[in-house]
């Protein structure tokens, strides 16, 4: 008796079951996060905090833009632009400045398992 | 950018905002904390678990995350007068109280042997702390000598 109350209840309630539906379920998660969501990028941790110290070095955050190159697996490299008279700051003297952010880079890449560089572009 | 003296308080409320959003972007659970070492320098100190990938191999990325700290507190307030250091979980005061039990050794060895010892190249702070550790003894000096980054103590019997 209480079978068949159970089974007319789920059978209004059409939403719910097809959320509960593990294939459909994962199908849609698949489809939301492949759609640009930044964990999904290889290095995604070590993206953001290059772009953050990068935006508090330069005097035009909004210059600073990072593009991604993909090697591999668990390699990247991330490419910085920032605006030209931002080159000098972000370079530092002797290039020190680049070389303490690669190292920071490096770090944060390694600890989600992935090989970073750092490139800075013009 | 000039060189203007800067309040070093307000330098090391620069510093600890940008730790702390980097700290936040790494979701990590940490808090920064400001410790005035002397009226010359404060140290930012960052506090918590899993953060041995910030200190890195001998402390180099330490050194870099230090590094950038300062270039974004020159960055936004144009000062440098001052020193400010960043030590994560506790690296840094570990460190100099190993090279100091260190030093004591290779004193006694100098001072058993009467021969001078040559260390290895070490940056500046920490060739502070083995100057300063040789200094309170009797019957040793320090000297230095050759270029950085390959610059060394030599501990001498006097």
């Amino acid at each position: 008796m209480s079978e068949g109350q159970d089974s007319a209840g789920d059978a209004d309630d059409v939403p719910d079951t097809d959320v509960l539906h593990a294939d459909d379920m994962s199908d849609d998660d698949a489809h939301v996060l492949g759609d640009g969501t930044a964990n999904q990028v290889v290095g995604a941790e070590a993206k953001s905090v290059l772009e953050f110290m990068a935006r508090q070095i330069v005097d035009e955050p909004d210059a600073v833009v990072i593009e991604p190159d993909e090697r591999g697996p668990s390699r990247v490299d991330l490419r910085l632009h920032v605006a030209p008279d931002d080159m000098g700051k972000i370079i530092g003297r002797r290039g020190r400045v680049a070389q303490a952010i690669r190292t920071v880079v490096r770090a944060v890449g390694a600890r989600e398992g992935v090989e970073t560089t750092v490139d800075i572009v013009d | 950018m000039d060189d203007r003296e800067v309040p070093l308080n307000e330098q090391a409320d620069t510093g600890r905002a940008f730790l702390e959003g980097l700290v936040a972007q790494l979701s990590l659970s940490a808090s920064v904390a400001t410790v005035e070492l002397d009226e010359d320098t404060v140290e930012l100190r960052v506090d918590g678990s899993d953060l041995g990938f910030l200190i890195g191999p001998k402390g180099a990325t330490l050194g870099a995350l230090q590094d950038v700290t300062r270039t974004v507190v020159n960055r936004k307030t144009g000062g440098r007068n001052g020193r400010l250091m960043v030590d994560v979980a506790g690296y840094r005061q570990k460190r100099k109280v190993a090279l100091e039990r260190f030093t004591r050794e290779v004193v006694v060895q100098v001072q058993q042997t009467g021969t001078p010892r040559v260390l290895e190249p070490m940056a500046p702070p920490d060739r502070k702390i083995v100057h300063d550790t040789v200094n309170d003894l009797e019957g040793v000096s320090t000297v230095s000598e050759g270029e950085e980054p390959a610059r060394r103590v030599i501990i001498t019997p006097d």
